[in-house]
C-alpha cells in the first residue's frame, strides 16, 4: 500500500508540474462545461426571425398575422413586402420563416374557392426546420380551431354546441421527460459525458509514454513493486480527480445550468464510477502500447466528434447501418451517455438500466484485465525508428 | 528557387516520415466522411415507432387505428394491451410515440360526447421528439376535423358548408433548400470537413516547434536560410497537402454520395483553401507558443474540438448568449461552416460572402503575426 501511494505521490506531483496537464486535469473539465453550459443555456429556439407577405391587406390576412404575432416563437420582421424579398432574406439567413398570404384571399375564402397560404422555413439547418416546422403546425393549429369555431358561430350554434363539435375528439399530447423539448436537457450532458471521457484518457494515457520519453519506465520495470503496485499507484490520481470531475461537473450542470438531473443518486455514483474505471485503466494501457505522447495526443483528440456521433446518443443506433451500430456498441462513452439519460432524464431505476450497469461492469473488469497482463520483462513498445520533426520532445530554449 | 524547392521535398519527406500523422491525415478524413454517411444512412427521421393502446375495441377505435397508422413519419410497430406495457416500452426506448384509446370511445362519438385521446411523445431524444410532435399534431388535427364534420353532417348541415368550417384557408408548408430534411444533407459533409479542419490543425501543429526545438535548427541557422523562406516553404507544402485531403472528401460527398451542392465548386475550393490558411495559422501559432510538440497539439486540439459547437452550424448562433455569439467569431471555423451552409444549400455567391473571406484572411494575418512576434521574441 506504502508503495502505491509513493507512485501515487510521485504522479501527482508530475500533474502539477506540467502546466498544460494541470490544465487538461483540473480546468480544462470546468472550463468546457461553462462554456458548452452558455451555448446550450437557452435550451429553446424562441424569436424564429419570420416575414410575413401579405399581398391581399384584407381582414382575414391580418388575423393570420396577427395568428404569427401573437405567438411567443415568432419574431415579425417588417420591411418584406414581397416574395423576391422573402426569398433574399432567407437567402441572407435575416429570417428563417416566412408567409405567403396569396391575393385575393379573402375573396376565395368567402367564395369557397380553394385557396392556400404558403409557409415556408429554412431546411439548411434541421434544427431550425424540424422547429419551425412544428411551431408552424401549433400556430396553424390554433389559428383553424378559432376560424372553425367563428363559423359555426356564424351559422347559429350556441358555444356548448360548438364546444362538443370542435373538441368531440380531444388529444391531449404530452411530452415525457422533456416537456419543453429543451435542447439542454438532450444534448448538454452527453457533452459532459465526452469531456470527461476524452479529457479523463488524455491524462491517464501520458502516465506511461511520459516516463518512456524520460527515460524513468525502466526504473519502474527494474524496481521490486509488482505489476499491480505499478498499474495501481499510477491509475489512483486519475481515478480520484475523474471522480471529482465528475461529480464536480454535474453539481456545475445543475446548479448554474440547470440540467435535469433526476434519479438515484446511487445509480448515478454506480455509473460514474464504472465510468472512470473504464477509462482510468484504458488510459493506462493506451499509454503502455503507444508510441509517445504525441501519438496518443494526436489520435485521442481527433476520435472525439465520430466517438460522439456513433454512440446512438443523437441519431438513434437502429437508423444506422448495422457494422456501424455495432462499432457504437462497443464503445464505454455509448453505454454511459444512455444509462446517464435513462437514470437522470427519464428516472428509472437498476430493474431498466441493470442491463447498462451489466455491460458497464464487463467493460471496466475487461479494462482491467488487459491491463494486468502487462509483464515487466516485455520488451517494451519501440519508438518508431525515425521521428524526424514530429519528434515529441523539443528542448527548444537550450537551443534557440 | 531551388532553396525553397529543397526545403519543400525535406517538410514532404518529414510528414511522410512521421507515421502516426501520415496515416492520420490520409486516412482520417476519408474514413470520417465513409463513417458518417454510413451512420446517416437513413437519412430522414421516418417510421417512427409508435404503439397504440386500444381499450375501447370498436369499429370506432378500429377506424381511428387505421387512420394513426396511415399518418406520415409514424410507424405503429406494437399494440400493447394497456397502459402500464406502453409506459415500459416508452422507458426501454422501444418506442417514441404510445396513443391511449380510452374505453368508450365509440360509444362517446356515436353520443357526441367529448372524448379525450392521449398522446405520449419521449421527449429524451429530441432528433425523434420534434418530427414526432410534428406527425402528432398533423394527424390529430385531421382526425379531429373528420369527426367534427361527421358530427356537423349529422345535425343536418350540407358536407360542403361543413367542410368549410374546417377547410377555409389552406396552409401548405414548404422547406427550403432541404425539402425533405434530409439528416444527411445536413450533417455527413460538415462532420468530415470538421475531422479534416482537426487533421490540418495537428499538422500545422509542428510547423514551427519541429524546428527551432531540434538540433538542426543551429545548422539551419548557419546556413544562412531565412526564417521566412524556411516557413514559407513548409506552409506552401502544408496548405498543398490540406487541398489535396479534401479533394477526395468532396469526391465522395458529391460524387459518391450525390450531397447537394448548389453553389460553384470552384468558389468552394477557393473558400476551403482561405479556411485552411487560417487553420494552418492557428496550428503555426500554438506550435510557435509551446515548448514541444505535444503541447502544440493538445493545444491546437482544445480550439478544435469545441470549435463546430461553438460555430452556430448545429445549434444556432441566435440562440447563444450574446457574448458567445461575438466570441464565436473569432474562430475561422465559424466563418468556414456558416459560409459553407451558405453556399452548399443556400447557391452564395461570392459578392454574398466577401466578408467571409476578408475575416478568416484577417484571423491569418493576426495567428502568423504572433507567431512571427513569439519566434523574434525567443530569438533575441
Amino acid at each position: 500500500m506504502r508503495s502505491i501511494t509513493k507512485i501515487a505521490y510521485y504522479e501527482v506531483l508530475h500533474i502539477l508540474k506540467d502546466p498544460i496537464l494541470f490544465v487538461v486535469v483540473f480546468l480544462a473539465p470546468i472550463a468546457y462545461v461553462t462554456l458548452f453550459g452558455a451555448v446550450y443555456f437557452s435550451g429553446l429556439l424562441s424569436n424564429i426571425p419570420m416575414a410575413i407577405v401579405d399581398l391581399d391587406h384584407s381582414e382575414l390576412s391580418r388575423e393570420i398575422e396577427n395568428a404569427y404575432a401573437n405567438s411567443p416563437y415568432f419574431n415579425i420582421v417588417e420591411d418584406v413586402d414581397t416574395y423576391e424579398e422573402l426569398q433574399t432574406a432567407m437567402q441572407m439567413g435575416e429570417i428563417r420563416s416566412g408567409v405567403v398570404i396569396p391575393e385575393d384571399l379573402q375573396k376565395n375564402t368567402s367564395l369557397h374557392r380553394h385557396t392556400e397560404v404558403l409557409t415556408v422555413y429554412d431546411g439548411s439547418n434541421l434544427i431550425w426546420g424540424y422547429n419551425i416546422q412544428k411551431k408552424n403546425i401549433e400556430v396553424i393549429k390554433q389559428f383553424n380551431s378559432e376560424n372553425t369555431v367563428a363559423y359555426l358561430a356564424g351559422k347559429g350554434l350556441s358555444s356548448v354546441e360548438i364546444s362538443s363539435i370542435v373538441n368531440a375528439v380531444d388529444f391531449n399530447i404530452t411530452v415525457w421527460y422533456n416537456p419543453n423539448i429543451n435542447y439542454t436537457y438532450f444534448l448538454f450532458m452527453g457533452l459532459v459525458m465526452m469531456i470527461l471521457h476524452q479529457l479523463g484518457l488524455l491524462s491517464v494515457s501520458l502516465t506511461v509514454s511520459r516516463e518512456k520519453e524520460r527515460h524513468s519506465w525502466s526504473q519502474y520495470l527494474s524496481s521490486v513493486l509488482s505489476v499491480q503496485q505499478i498499474i495501481m499507484g499510477k491509475c489512483l490520481p486519475y481515478f480520484i480527480i475523474n471522480f471529482f470531475n465528475y461529480t464536480l461537473l454535474l453539481w456545475i450542470s445543475a446548479q448554474f445550468i440547470h440540467v435535469k438531473i433526476e434519479g438515484g443518486v446511487l445509480l448515478i455514483i454506480i455509473l460514474g464510477l464504472l465510468y472512470d474505471i473504464i477509462i482510468t485503466f484504458t488510459g493506462f494501457f493506451i499509454s503502455l502500447k503507444a508510441y509517445n505522447s504525441l501519438q496518443i495526443t494526436r489520435c485521442l483528440l481527433l476520435l472525439s466528434i465520430p466517438l460522439f456521433f456513433l454512440s446512438g446518443y443523437t441519431w438513434p443506433w437502429a437508423y444506422m447501418y448495422e457494422p456501424i451500430s455495432s462499432l457504437g456498441k462497443i464503445m464505454p462513452y455509448s453505454w454511459m451517455a444512455k444509462g446517464f439519460r435513462m437514470v437522470t432524464l427519464k428516472n428509472l431505476g437498476i430493474a431498466e438500466v441493470g442491463v447498462i450497469i451489466l455491460v458497464m461492469v464487463l467493460m471496466a473488469l475487461a479494462a482491467i484485465i488487459i491491463n494486468v497482463t502487462f509483464n515487466k520483462t516485455q520488451k517494451p513498445v519501440q519508438e518508431t525508428p525515425l521521428s524526424v520533426n514530429a519528434g515529441n520532445s523539443y528542448p527548444r530554449k537550450r537551443h534557440v | 528557387m531551388r532553396k525553397y524547392f529543397l526545403i519543400m521535398k525535406r517538410e514532404c519527406l518529414y510528414i511522410w516520415r512521421d507515421r502516426t500523422l501520415r496515416n492520420i491525415i490520409i486516412f482520417g478524413p476519408i474514413l470520417g466522411i465513409l463513417l458518417f454517411a454510413y451512420v446517416y444512412r437513413m437519412q430522414v427521421i421516418q417510421d417512427i415507432p409508435t404503439a397504440i393502446v386500444d381499450l375501447d375495441h370498436s369499429s370506432q377505435s378500429c377506424e381511428l387505428r387505421e387512420d394513426l397508422e396511415a399518418a406520415q413519419n409514424l410507424k405503429v410497430t406494437d399494440y400493447p394491451a394497456d397502459y402500464s406495457d406502453m409506459e415500459t416500452m416508452i422507458e426501454n426506448g422501444d418506442i417514441v410515440v404510445g396513443i391511449v384509446i380510452p374505453e368508450g370511445y365509440g360509444k362517446n362519438i356515436t353520443l357526441k360526447r367529448q372524448t379525450r385521446i392521449l398522446a405520449v411523445i419521449d421527449g429524451s431524444n429530441i432528433t425523434f421528439a420534434t418530427p414526432a410532435s410534428s406527425a402528432i399534431m398533423e394527424v390529430t388535427q385531421t382526425i379531429s376535423a373528420e369527426t367534427g364534420i361527421k358530427i356537423l353532417v349529422g345535425m343536418g348541415m350540407t358536407l360542403d358548408e361543413a367542410q368549410n368550417a374546417y377547410q377555409s384557408i389552406e396552409f401548405r408548408q414548404e422547406a427550403w433548400y432541404n425539402p425533405t430534411l434530409n439528416y444527411a444533407y445536413f450533417l455527413i459533409l460538415a462532420l468530415a470537413l470538421n475531422i479534416w479542419q482537426q487533421c490540418c490543425t495537428l499538422t500545422a501543429a509542428v510547423n514551427v516547434i519541429g524546428e527551432i526545438g531540434m538540433s538542426s535548427w543551429l545548422q539551419i541557422k548557419a546556413s544562412g536560410i531565412s526564417k521566412l523562406a524556411l516557413f514559407g516553404s513548409k506552409s506552401i507544402v502544408h496548405l498543398t497537402i490540406f487541398m489535396l485531403l479534401v479533394l477526395p472528401v468532396y469526391f465522395l460527398a458529391f460524387v459518391v454520395f450525390k450531397l447537394p451542392l448548389h453553389c460553384n465548386f470552384g468558389l468552394l475550393l477557393l473558400f476551403t483553401f482561405v479556411f485552411s490558411i487560417a487553420i494552418h495559422s492557428i496550428g503555426t501559432m500554438m506550435s510557435s507558443l509551446t515548448n514541444n510538440a505535444v503541447d502544440s497539439s493538445r493545444l491546437g486540439m482544445m480550439v478544435a474540438l469545441p470549435s463546430f459547437v461553438l460555430c452556430g452550424y448545429t445549434w444556432p448562433l441566435e440562440a447563444m448568449p450574446a457574448v458567445i455569439q461575438k466570441a464565436a467569431w473569432i474562430l475561422p471555423q465559424t466563418w468556414f461552416f456558416q459560409g459553407y451552409n451558405f453556399m452548399v444549400f443556400k447557391g452564395a455567391e461570392f459578392n454574398m460572402l466577401s466578408y467571409y473571406f476578408v475575416a478568416m484572411l484577417i484571423i491569418a494575418l493576426v495567428c502568423y503575426g504572433i507567431s512571427i512576434i513569439a519566434v523574434s521574441w525567443l530569438e533575441r
